[in-house]
């Protein structure tokens, strides 16, 4: 958890690897099998040229950076938006980064407004997007 | 389960998918962490209840052969913890349907709701089909 939410503060990062073994147990984990993610003779055939991870996949290291960050405030209260702008194949390395772009005090309650980033290992942004956590005041 | 019976074509905004039920059992959640390689703090992991709900939604929808769906955006937002052990009971319907020659933009609405009837998460998720 973060100690003190202030503005521009980073929030730690979550690095994962994506493999077609981890899209196939999110697969049977979600029930979403859609041949994009699962059949890689089906993906090497579209525009795609080849599996790729779910985006909710990416999305969930997303929320793990939240809630390592924010805990049960983000569980409980937390809100986003993403755009998935590149998708993530079998093979890379995905780097989930964020940092509290400000604090916002609405009707008395505190909100810490972040940006998010998942990156590949070659440093293209597959993932984007903002939170928006209600900070209760045991995290402050 | 939702059913089968519509088709894409007859997909239109306000189109509601038959509310779906599922009990978010600890051998469910267990699955999931262990997909998002991830530890877990005693609740269901928000993103699982979207991801169970999106897998619904989409395995009702009978998309033409060879066509490739892409997630391309999502929106959300969690009003309450959601202990182990849940009922949900997940509502989408269409809010936008966008064609533009072999591509179409799919927008879905979510609402899902425990057993109590309180909202534990909506979300907005849109979807781009590649024919």
């Amino acid at each position: 958890m973060l100690t003190e939410i202030q503005e521009g503060k980073a929030l730690n990062p979550v690095v994962k690897n994506i493999t077609q073994e981890k899209i196939k147990l999110y697969a049977e984990a979600s029930g979403d099998f859609n041949p994009i993610h699962v059949d890689e003779s089906f993906a090497a055939k579209t525009p795609l040229g080849g599996t790729i991870a779910h985006g909710m996949l990416n999305l969930a290291y997303v929320s793990e950076m939240m809630t390592m960050a924010f805990g049960r405030s983000w569980l409980s209260g937390g809100k986003l938006r993403a755009k998935f702008k590149e998708p993530a194949r079998p093979g890379d390395t995905l780097t989930i980064d964020g940092k509290i772009d400000c604090v916002e005090q609405k009707d008395g309650i505190s909100y810490a407004n972040c940006n998010f980033e998942c990156r590949n290992q070659k440093g293209e942004t597959l993932v984007a997007g903002e939170a928006i956590v209600k900070v209760s005041s045991d995290d402050k | 389960m939702p059913d089968k019976t519509i088709s894409y074509e007859e997909l239109a905004p306000g189109y509601k998918f038959p509310a779906a039920s599922y009990k978010l059992s600890a051998s469910l959640v267990s699955k999931y962490l262990k997909a998002v390689d991830s530890s877990g703090d005693g609740f269901v992991p928000p993103l699982a209840i979207t991801a169970i709900t999106i897998a619904t939604m989409a395995g009702s929808i009978p998309l033409p052969p060879g066509t490739v769906a892409i997630h391309a955006s999502q929106e959300l937002e969690f009003f309450k913890l959601v202990p182990i052990g849940t009922t949900i009971e997940c509502h989408t319907e269409v809010a936008q349907k966008i064609a533009r020659g072999k591509m179409s933009m799919l927008s879905l609405e979510l609402e899902v709701f425990d057993q109590s009837k309180e909202k534990v998460q909506s979300g907005k998720a849109t979807v781009a089909l590649l024919t």
